[in-house]
């Protein structure tokens, strides 16, 4: 789907992240100090950086400096709650920030909303021959168009964008729904049953115990 | 008011007062030694032209004739006459009775009346055998009054010239007297305002130049304890960032691993690598309170120092590093020259492990620790030497802060929470002890705790207990 850098000197975050873009299927480069990254970044494109503010040797305010000609989207990374660290992030061009610890669900979905924003086409997701165009919000099943609500529509969205990641219905309804919809958890099954009819997904839209609902892919 | 109103106002007041007193003091003593050599002369003049009337009527009386009023008119006319020129009126009574002037010419009487005020009148006899005759001698002192008049009047303007001139003089002194208040005062307010590092030029040697030397004293001491206070609160606040940081890395891999065993369509592989960030960043978190821990018991409670062997010291280092040094494969050389040293065991031990195990972080595999023992200048001291990798002069002096690492990849690696050599530092201040760290990149670092030798500290304990 897109190609991210992530600029992290702490391994494991590195390794937290990045094992999650893969899971949803983003490839990615890895970067664990500022330097590397702007040198990285004359060598490659990549269509958004996670940068994290504290680095060794340049910090992360100073990479965006170096790299503002390249007009990149950034989305800041940081332990720091200071007021005056997300404005001077904002100030230098940074589309997002996000402070640890945070939920991946939550950095996936600001990762797309970055991506949305700045991405010209969005590439069709195809699977079981099922092909779904975002950009035209249209899905076909073997050549075929099948008729999706608006909200199976954004269901089947969320599902794609968070694939191999177990959400709960609470998780589905706010990222499908919205917050302030006030439904039951039960129209989620309902929507989700709709989905793996048309779809012919009984197998890709797998329950998963206690938790929710996983669209399975392989990686 | 400001003060130099006053002092200007006081001043001003002041001498003119007093200069006014005292003028007034002597023009009213001139004035009276006037108007006695006046009277003086007037009684001379008097008593000369009595005795020349007296000689006069002797000569008359001695050619025969009688003293009759009108002779002794002309007589008096003759005087009269001359002296009137010079503004000197004469009369002759007899009895009482005016016999000259005559007493019909009133317009004499008229004049004589209108400066009456303005004259001095003597009366005196006649000598005898003319006693029934007075002579009486007025003499005009309007002159006399003009003069002082004059001087008055010379005196007023004086008062009015002297009085502003006076004036602008006492302001321009002042002003250049009040000067260095002014300053000071100036200099005050600048350094109230936050300008501490701010000082009075004043290079006066009276109390003024006191004053602001004092004055410069000062703010040099608040100069000072603002510089520390923000120091302080710099190091507070990189200490709270550091420890904020040192939390949520931790646990943003922890909550993130675990979200992504739970929720994840992952591999067993994969599930093996998230379990084992969770472990090892639990690790790190369980490090990092326990630092944190021992860094908050060792600056609240106080030490019971004692006498530390070092050969059970450097036995209980090795053991406990034994495992890790092993598995670096890297030996530890051990040698002491001097058979205790005065402190805690616990802490010295946690000193040295700390030390050897930031050594091995650094070291290569087959290059050696040596941990050592001797006395120098009558100072006991415990050194860790390795040959590693070595810090810079910058990473050296920020090697004691907490949560400083030289090499943060690194030493995260191991779980090391960067906090080794602030414990380190607390450790010797407990001690009373000195740190002394020498470092060359390349060539590895040396860390010598110089502590009190057991014998020293006998004898100190034996005076304390007197």
């Amino acid at each position: 789907m897109a190609h991210i850098l992530v600029v992290e000197d702490e391994q494991p975050i590195s390794d937290l992240i990045t094992m999650n873009l893969k899971l949803v299927g983003h490839t990615y480069a890895k970067a664990y100090n500022g330097l590397e990254a702007a040198d990285m970044l004359e060598q490659e494109r990549a269509d958004l950086i996670l940068l994290d503010v504290m680095l060794p040797g340049l910090d992360g305010f100073a990479v965006m400096q170096r790299i503002a000609h390249l007009q990149i989207p950034v989305i800041l990374i940081t332990a720091k709650h200071a007021l005056a660290d997300r404005i001077k992030g904002f100030e230098l061009g940074a589309e997002d920030y996000i402070i640890k610890p945070f939920e991946m669900l939550e950095l996936l979905a600001r990762i797309n909303v970055v991506l949305r924003g700045n991405e010209q086409a969005v590439p069709a997701f195809v699977c079981d021959g099922v092909e779904v165009r975002f950009a035209e919000r249209q899905v076909r099943v073997d050549q075929q168009a099948v008729d999706l609500t608006a909200r199976e529509f954004e269901l089947l969205e969320v599902l794609i964008r968070n694939r191999n990641i177990a959400l709960s219905r609470e998780k589905l309804l706010e990222l499908a729904w919205g917050y302030d919809f006030a439904g039951d958890t039960r129209t989620v099954d309902v929507h989700i049953r709709q989905l793996r009819k048309k779809l012919g997904w009984e197998e890709r839209i797998k329950t998963v115990f206690k938790l929710g609902y996983r669209l399975e892919v392989q990686v | 008011m400001r003060f130099w109103h006053k002092i200007l106002l006081a001043v001003l007041a002041l001498f003119i007062i007093a200069l006014d007193v005292s003028v007034i003091m002597v023009m009213k003593k001139s004035w009276q030694l006037n108007m006695d050599s006046e009277t003086r002369r007037a009684a001379s003049e008097q008593t000369l032209i009595a005795n020349n009337i007296f000689e006069n009527l002797d000569s008359i009386r001695a050619r025969g004739n009688t003293l009759t009023p009108v002779l002794l008119a002309s007589v008096a006319q003759s005087y009269g006459d001359y002296y009137r020129s010079q503004g000197i009126g004469l009369e002759l009574r007899e009895n009482g009775r005016l016999i000259y002037p005559s007493p019909g010419g009133g317009k004499v009487d008229g004049q004589e009346e209108q400066t009456a005020e303005q004259t001095i009148k003597l009366s005196m006899p006649l000598p005898a055998p003319y006693q029934d005759l007075e002579l009486i001698y007025s003499r005009d002192i309007s002159g006399l009054y003009a003069q002082q008049q004059e001087l008055n009047r010379f005196f007023v303007m004086i008062n009015w010239i002297a009085g502003p001139v006076l004036a602008l003089l006492l302001y321009l002194l002042i002003r250049s007297l009040t000067k260095p208040l002014k300053q000071l005062s100036e200099s005050a307010r600048t350094i109230a305002e936050g300008d501490y590092p701010n000082r009075v030029e004043l290079h006066s040697r009276d109390e003024f130049g006191e004053l602001a030397v004092h004055f410069n004293r000062m703010a040099a001491a608040v100069e000072q304890r603002m510089t520390e206070l923000s120091d302080m609160a710099e190091e507070k606040q990189r200490m709270v960032d550091n420890l904020a940081h040192e939390l949520r890395t931790p646990l943003t891999s922890m909550q993130g691993f675990a979200e992504f065993l739970t929720s994840a369509n992952i591999g067993q592989e994969e599930q093996i690598q998230a379990g084992r960030y969770i472990w090892s960043e639990t690790v790190r978190l369980k490090n990092l309170a326990f630092k944190l821990l021992d860094l908050s018991v060792l600056r609240h409670q106080p030490l019971l120092l004692s006498e530390v062997e070092v050969a059970d010291l450097f036995e209980t280092v090795s053991q406990t590093e034994e495992h890790k040094l092993q598995e670096r494969g890297i030996p530890l050389e051990i040698d002491s020259s001097i058979p205790a040293v005065r402190g805690d065991a616990d802490l010295l031990a946690s000193f040295l492990v700390n030390l050897i195990e930031n050594a091995v972080h650094a070291s290569q595999p087959g290059s050696p620790i040596r941990l050592l023992a001797y006395e120098q200048k009558g100072e006991a001291v415990l050194e860790v030497r390795d040959s590693g990798s070595g810090m810079t002069a910058e990473q050296s002096q920020r090697a004691f802060e907490p949560f400083y690492r030289a090499d943060p990849a690194r030493s995260r690696l191991y779980g090391n929470a960067g906090l080794g050599l602030s414990l380190c530092r607390q450790i010797a201040e407990a001690h009373q002890a000195r740190v002394e760290l020498e470092s060359v990149p390349g060539q590895g670092t040396v860390i010598r705790l110089i502590l009190q030798l057991p014998n020293n500290s006998a004898s100190y304990s034996i005076t304390s207990r007197d």
